[in-house]
């Protein structure tokens, strides 16, 4: 990276650069996950990390049940985690029968050979889509959530290499791995809770989301937000009073940080879902949500009922034809005000 | 010579960062408790070996995420002062050669304290055979110029078995710095 600037002290970064994931615009369509992969991870060793991944919720994410191991202990210590593995953690990268596939194209329906994978396949990536909780039509209920490195303000990853390979860029506040240095010793892959560092066994050593350093030295924001159809993300500095990250998070308090509780200080944020109410036995509505508020708060903390009842609020207001700055951040009519980078770069790429 | 040497845990808690020396501070016992060195000699310089057993070795990790590989390091101070638990230290490097089972060829390793190691492309005279089998490891160092074990005559080695998930300072290691005869 041109300028990168390392510090192993996250207090003494000049900024931090986040972003705001508004799950109540998420489709699930992946395009931010094949962004990401096809623009840094084809090779061998990372064909099964998905730096960017969104997963279904209730469900069991990826890797499988992540939110495990690791974290910070109440007095801030990093707790001991574990490596997934690629069976029942990852999920491998299959090979599937591309070639038999084609060839049997033109056959009748009963000879075809369908696209599949070459092996019996147990689980990966994105494997439970759709699957969520609930009773039809009670209560089912899914959402999706988008996940990525969070680029902590105290990150777990960094604490825990013992070669000081992890750090943070100066400049951005961007987790950065140094290769170099790393020795694949997977002390970070363990400590990180959100599981987000990988290691790559053919090459032996750890990567992870840089959060697209080189765009974004350039102006250009993240594939993953520069490509969302939904206009889901937003990305911006902490510090920026005009910019959407301090409003969404600061000022209205509706974007929340993925387990807070695990004291790492993520700095990316979610706007947490809305969601019809339950049905009672006669299919009549409720006042209760489909999604437990439960579920959310073990997601996002106790403050997530507030952050739902503000964009209600403002949700209503705008129907009745009033004002919402909140609203008119959210639906994000011009993209190019969902990231605010640098005043020395007009995002227009 | 020849000698069988008793193996200690390398010390977890005198690990860089603050994750190792706390979560791994229980894990006091080797996961190889010894093993045996001979240290020869002679026209073709240093010829070193190292047996130990293992019952489960690991000869490639690159199949999953949780694998970590068998290895073995030779090193010898390039300073009269210069301390093995530490790895050295600034400007008292320690040197020498690891060998790792999913390798053929050493990688020369200098240290100058823990957390610290680089590891280089060896010298072409620096080679290794190694063999398993009846769950013991065999490897031969042969190292036809070592300079800092010519000048100093000591000598240590580490031990990681791969199925411990032994990887960086957890390790198998001799207490202290063995004397070597030239």
């Amino acid at each position: 990276m041109s300028g990168s600037e390392k510090t192993n002290e996250p207090d003494t970064v000049d900024r931090q650069l986040a972003m705001v994931i508004d799950l109540n615009k998420c489709l699930g369509c992946q395009t931010c996950t094949v962004a990401c992969k096809k623009l840094w991870n084809r090779d061998a060793g990372t064909d099964y990390a998905y730096w960017n991944n969104v997963e279904t919720q209730p469900g069991k994410g990826y890797p499988a049940l992540w939110p495990e191991t690791g974290g910070r202990s109440g007095a801030g210590e990093v707790k001991r985690g574990e490596v997934p593995d690629l069976d029942s953690g990852y999920g491998r990268a299959w090979d599937f029968n591309h070639r038999a596939a084609f060839e049997s194209a033109a056959k009748p329906a009963g000879e075809k050979a369908w696209l599949q994978p070459n092996e019996e396949a147990h689980w990966g990536a994105n494997w439970d889509e759709d699957r969520g909780a609930g009773h039809y039509p009670e209560d089912n209920h899914y959402f999706y959530l988008p996940r990525l490195c969070n680029h902590c303000t105290h990150p777990a990853c960094l604490n825990a290499c013992p070669r000081h390979a992890i750090y943070k860029d100066k400049r951005n506040g961007i987790v950065l791995v140094d290769q170099d240095s790393c020795h694949g010793y997977r002390f970070c892959v363990e400590a990180c809770p959100y599981k987000k560092v990988y290691f790559d066994p053919m090459r032996q050593v750890t990567t992870k989301c840089l959060f697209c350093l080189p765009r974004i030295e350039e102006g250009v924001p993240m594939a993953c937000a520069r490509q969302c159809p939904g206009r889901l993300r937003f990305v911006g500095y902490r510090d920026d009073p005009e910019g959407p990250i301090w409003k969404l998070v600061e000022k209205w308090k509706v974007a929340l940080p993925l387990h807070p509780e695990y004291g790492l200080a993520p700095n990316v944020f979610y706007l947490p879902p809305l969601s019809p109410p339950k049905l009672d036995a006669a299919g009549r509505p409720t006042a209760e949500p489909r999604i437990p508020m439960y579920h959310l708060e073990s997601l996002f903390g106790e403050t997530v009922g507030a952050a739902l009842e503000t964009l209600r609020s403002e949700r209503r207001k705008r129907r009745r034809g009033e004002p919402s700055e909140l609203m008119d951040i959210l639906i994000a009519y011009d993209w190019h005000k969902s990231f605010a980078l640098s005043s020395e770069h007009e995002v227009s790429r | 010579m020849r000698k069988t040497f008793d193996l200690i845990a390398a010390p977890a808690g005198t690990e860089p960062g603050d994750y190792v020396p706390r979560v791994y501070a229980a894990r006091n016992l080797p996961a190889t408790s010894s093993a045996t060195l001979e240290v020869q000699h002679g026209d073709a310089g240093w010829r070193v070996s190292l047996g130990w057993h293992c019952p489960d070795p690991v000869r490639d990790a690159s199949g999953n995420t949780n694998l970590f590989v068998d290895a073995a390091a030779l090193l010898a101070p390039t300073v009269a002062d210069a301390q093995w638990i530490t790895m050295g230290a600034p400007d008292k490097a320690v040197e020498g050669a690891l060998w790792r089972a999913d390798r053929e060829e050493l990688l020369r390793i200098r240290a100058e304290g823990l957390g610290t190691v680089k590891r280089q492309q060896p010298p072409n005279h620096w080679k290794a055979h190694s063999d398993w089998s009846e769950a013991r490891w065999s490897v031969t160092f042969e190292l036809a110029s070592w300079p800092a074990l010519d000048d100093h005559n000591q000598l240590a080695f580490a031990i990681w078995r791969g199925a411990a998930a032994d990887r960086g300072g957890l390790k198998a290691i001799v207490p202290q710095w063995i004397a070597v005869e030239p």
